[in-house]
């Protein structure tokens, strides 16, 4: 059991022993991600906004800081994310403070929470650990996700796929798509700030003539593996946990060149005030051990230096994503209104 | 010049408390400048079809089942009804996305078994989806007036001459339709604000347009379209309240006793019913289960989800009484029952921001379970007032003069009166409200405190996660606590019907 494996070793920060060779090698370097075993020990009551469903993966990390610090009360309120931006907000509109800390699954409630003031600038140390376009002053990613063409292998091949994402609307491919879904509305913002209003309009309009709608990015690459649809528009996280559970399934990954079809977006932390302890709790989520277990695990690509990627999704410097400040996703309206205007809203 | 009604200035309290959230709106709404898209007059047409649709389906659903767990004498009568109530308990999004993925080419049933299905998505995909989930509201309020209506109307018919068919279509059915009504509107309203189940079927519903606005944190937009969705609410209130209904006195109740296998061929034919709303959600998530193993999963949340409920449906059938009979009392009592209905049409995520505003405005309240529990009050309000007000309008108001004229107090009257004959109707309320309350997710994981964990919340966390097979285990759960509660709950019924036949 690889997940109890990981709970015990952490607990006894014997974690470093346990990771492959070539890593611990790498965590020697300074800027390099901190060890568990270098960092202080967590003591005081923690409130985390957690925004974000997920269970398992998630839980072991925290069951784990939990019981490496046996001084921290750690609350945790679960939500979805703009849910929880917006009791943030109100709170502080009441003057009332219940959150030490805000976890959320998508750039954009940090953004809306960084314009609203709230969130306390982050020390440089923590900052540095990052890869270099990931170092923000107000917050901090955890992990990152990368826009992938989930592909159905029996019915096409990787050479078949254009690996420009504009020109998926002139292709004759079946595309599998979820327009309401947080991720793929970060995406066409992307899009909208890199190739303009109107070629964006155009992309949606050509897309959409050949395009299905789902509920979610999950929907989608399990649509593509089931051969609804050719090709899909997803977080590539779906479909390698897809083929874990099911390594015969017939989906794999392509990727498009530096446009918004292969962004890398980022589930992002921040503090709403300026005690250590907080800064200490974040200093863990991007610990060696920690990152490295969301890459394996939950296959989520680690954005602090020297942790590898995760199994199945090239390394994030073979990959070339457009270079765009993550908060500026945070503008959604535009860009639902451009997809309105094209009929897929 | 008429003394007001006893019940007025709390029913005005109630009703006062009920519309505070909805006032946010306004106030959250004040930000926005565009008063309606045109664009939403598409999303408007196919919202109409869903409601009218999920009308008929939980009515044609609801009725014989109400007609079957009420009227006929079976083995094992309360186990048929706990599980007839219980999808009730199931969050009706896990419904519709086990259907999605076992149904269909390539779904779980064909690769399974073998058995190809048709795949279930649109808008009659989602009518169906939504009849089986909203159905028990029609079953519960019609089975509470049933129960006290007078059996020996329908012998007196069948002396007559009339087939039982065609009494019960003309003696029974016209005498409960009020409560066929007031099912009916929980229904729609539960249609009209439900977001997972049309989001998964890929219908384009007015919820699915406010949870986009909501997510793309156009908070004051949601609360424009939620007020625009409020119009929708009171045309389906005002619909409903034409429904017109008479007074009765209460009687012996009716017992039908067919023979064995009419009793099968009656059980098998609302197998489907079950078949489909619970045993397929269940055994798909174990198919989950058994390829991927459980999480961790803690009995807390069990304890957690039936204590909340439980809590939530006394205080509601409490808050529903003053409510219903202030609704039975004049027009002024009737307006104010008809708001508190409101609340129950706006989408979850929407009237969770409210309340944490309003909760916001109580700071010792904010985040307690004491909070929790208002706000589960508040937005089930009207499940509770809809069963208390049907039972309790078919009280001939002539009983409690004559027991006011024979001595007794208003409150002996009440107590010894009022109270038994419409204890019926206040059980299936806190039924109604138990049942609601295990599945509601927004305003647990935004008002409830901190770390407060549920089933429902569960649920929803490992499926957001993509790990289907940890809801099998709270699944189960889910129905099981609901069949406990809502058995607890009709020995109660059960225990004053003894006393009420005695003759």
């Amino acid at each position: 059991m690889q997940r109890r494996t990981f709970l015990q070793s952490f607990a006894a920060a014997g974690a470093l022993a346990a990771l492959p060779l070539g890593m611990s090698k790498s965590l020697a370097a300074q800027q390099d991600a901190v060890s568990v075993k270098d960092l202080p020990a967590l003591k005081g009551d923690l409130t985390l906004y957690l925004g974000r469903g997920e269970g398992g993966l998630y839980e072991k990390v925290l069951d784990a800081i939990r019981q490496r610090n046996p001084g921290l009360n750690l609350q945790i309120r679960r939500g979805a994310t703009a849910a929880l931006a917006n009791t943030i907000v109100a709170e502080a509109q009441a003057g009332v403070r219940r959150a030490d800390l805000f976890w959320a699954v998508d750039t954009g409630s940090i953004g809306m929470i960084t314009d609203a003031g709230l969130a306390k600038p982050l020390p440089d140390d923590l900052t540095a650990q990052l890869q270099p376009g990931f170092q923000y002053p107000l917050w901090s990613p955890v992990t990152g996700r990368v826009r992938t063409l989930p592909y159905n292998t029996d019915r096409l091949t990787a050479d078949k796929i254009p690996d420009n994402i504009m020109a998926l609307a002139d292709s004759n491919l079946d595309i599998g798509w979820a327009p309401a879904y947080a991720s793929f509305q970060s995406f066409l913002t992307a899009m909208r700030i890199l190739e303009g209003e109107k070629a964006t309009l155009d992309w949606l309009k050509g897309v959409n003539k050949h395009a299905k709608n789902y509920a979610g990015e999950l929907g989608v690459v399990m649509a593509v593996e089931r051969g609804e649809v050719d090709v899909g528009l997803a977080n590539h996280y779906y479909t390698l946990r897809l083929k874990a559970g099911k390594p015969d399934a017939s989906v794999d990954l392509a990727f498009t060149n530096a446009d918004a079809g292969c962004l890398v977006n980022a589930s992002g932390i921040l503090s709403l005030t300026t005690d250590e302890l907080t800064f200490n709790f974040m200093r863990y989520l991007l610990s060696a051990e920690v990152q490295a277990y969301l890459s394996s695990e939950a296959y989520e690509i680690p954005l602090v230096r020297g942790i590898k990627s995760p199994t199945g999704l090239p390394d994030l410097s073979s990959l070339n994503p457009p270079d765009l400040d993550l908060r500026k996703l945070a503008d959604l309206r535009p860009t639902l209104n451009l997809m309105r205007k094209a009929g897929v809203l | 010049m008429r003394a007001v009604p006893k019940s007025y200035p709390i029913a005005f309290l109630i009703a006062f408390l009920a519309v505070l959230p909805l006032s946010v709106l306004f106030t959250l709404a004040s930000d926005t400048s565009g008063l309606f898209d045109t664009h939403n007059l598409r999303v408007l047409g196919n919202t109409m079809a869903l409601v009218g649709l999920t009308i008929v389906g939980a009515v044609v659903l609801g009725v014989p089942l109400a007609l079957l767990t009420t009227y006929v004498k079976m083995p094992l009568q309360r186990f048929w009804l706990v599980l007839l109530a219980a999808p009730l308990a199931m969050p009706s999004y896990i419904g519709a996305f086990t259907m999605y993925f076992a149904l269909g080419p390539g779904g779980e049933i064909e690769n399974l078994l073998g058995i190809p299905t048709p795949s279930i998505g649109g808008l009659w995909g989602t009518a169906i989806v939504m009849s089986l989930y909203t159905y028990p509201f029609v079953m519960l309020t019609t089975r509470a007036s049933l129960l006290s209506l007078d059996g020996s109307l329908v012998s007196a018919a069948r002396t007559l001459g009339m087939s039982l068919p065609a009494s019960l279509a003309h003696v029974v059915l016209p005498r409960i339709m009020r409560s066929v009504g007031a099912g009916a509107l929980l229904a729609a309203l539960y249609a009209l604000s439900d977001f997972g189940t049309p989001a998964i079927l890929r219908l384009d519903t007015f919820t699915r347009v406010i949870f986009v606005e909501y997510n793309a944190f156009g908070l004051s937009q949601a609360a424009m379209l939620s007020i625009q969705l409020l119009v929708i609410v009171a045309l389906v209130l005002f619909v409903e309240s034409t429904i017109k209904g008479g007074t009765e006195r209460p009687g012996k109740q009716l017992w039908l006793w067919p023979k064995p296998w009419q009793r099968y061929v009656m059980l098998l034919c609302s197998l489907p019913v079950v078949l489909m709303a619970i045993v397929l959600p269940l055994s798909i998530f174990l198919v989950w289960l058994i390829r991927e193993g459980a999480g961790d999963f803690d009995v807390s949340y069990a304890i957690n989800s039936a204590y909340a409920s439980l809590l939530a449906a006394i205080a509601a059938v409490v808050l529903a009484i003053p409510v219903a009979h202030a609704a039975i009392s004049g027009r002024a009592g009737r307006l104010m029952e008809r708001i508190t209905y409101f609340g129950f049409g706006v989408p979850g995520i929407v009237m969770g921001t409210a309340l944490v505003y309003v909760g916001l405005k109580l700071p010792f309240l904010y985040q307690t379970l004491g909070l929790l529990v208002i706000a589960y009050v508040l937005r089930f309000l009207p499940l509770a007032v809809g069963s208390v007000r049907t039972t309790a309008e078919r009280l001939d108001p002539s009983l409690v003069k004559a027991a006011r004229l024979l001595g007794a107090s208003p409150g002996e009257a009440f107590r010894r009166i009022t109270l038994p004959l419409t204890y019926r109707g206040m059980v299936a309320g806190a039924a109604l409200v138990f049942l609601e309350v295990m599945r509601e997710l927004p305003a647990t994981l935004m008002l409830g405190p901190t770390g407060f964990e549920t089933l429902a919340t569960y649920m929803w966390r490992v499926y957001e996660a993509g790990y289907f097979g940890m809801a099998a285990i709270p699944g189960l759960l889910l129905v099981f606590l609901s069949g406990i509660g809502l058995m607890i709950m009709l020995t109660g019924e059960g225990g004053n019907r003894l006393k009420l036949n005695e003759e």
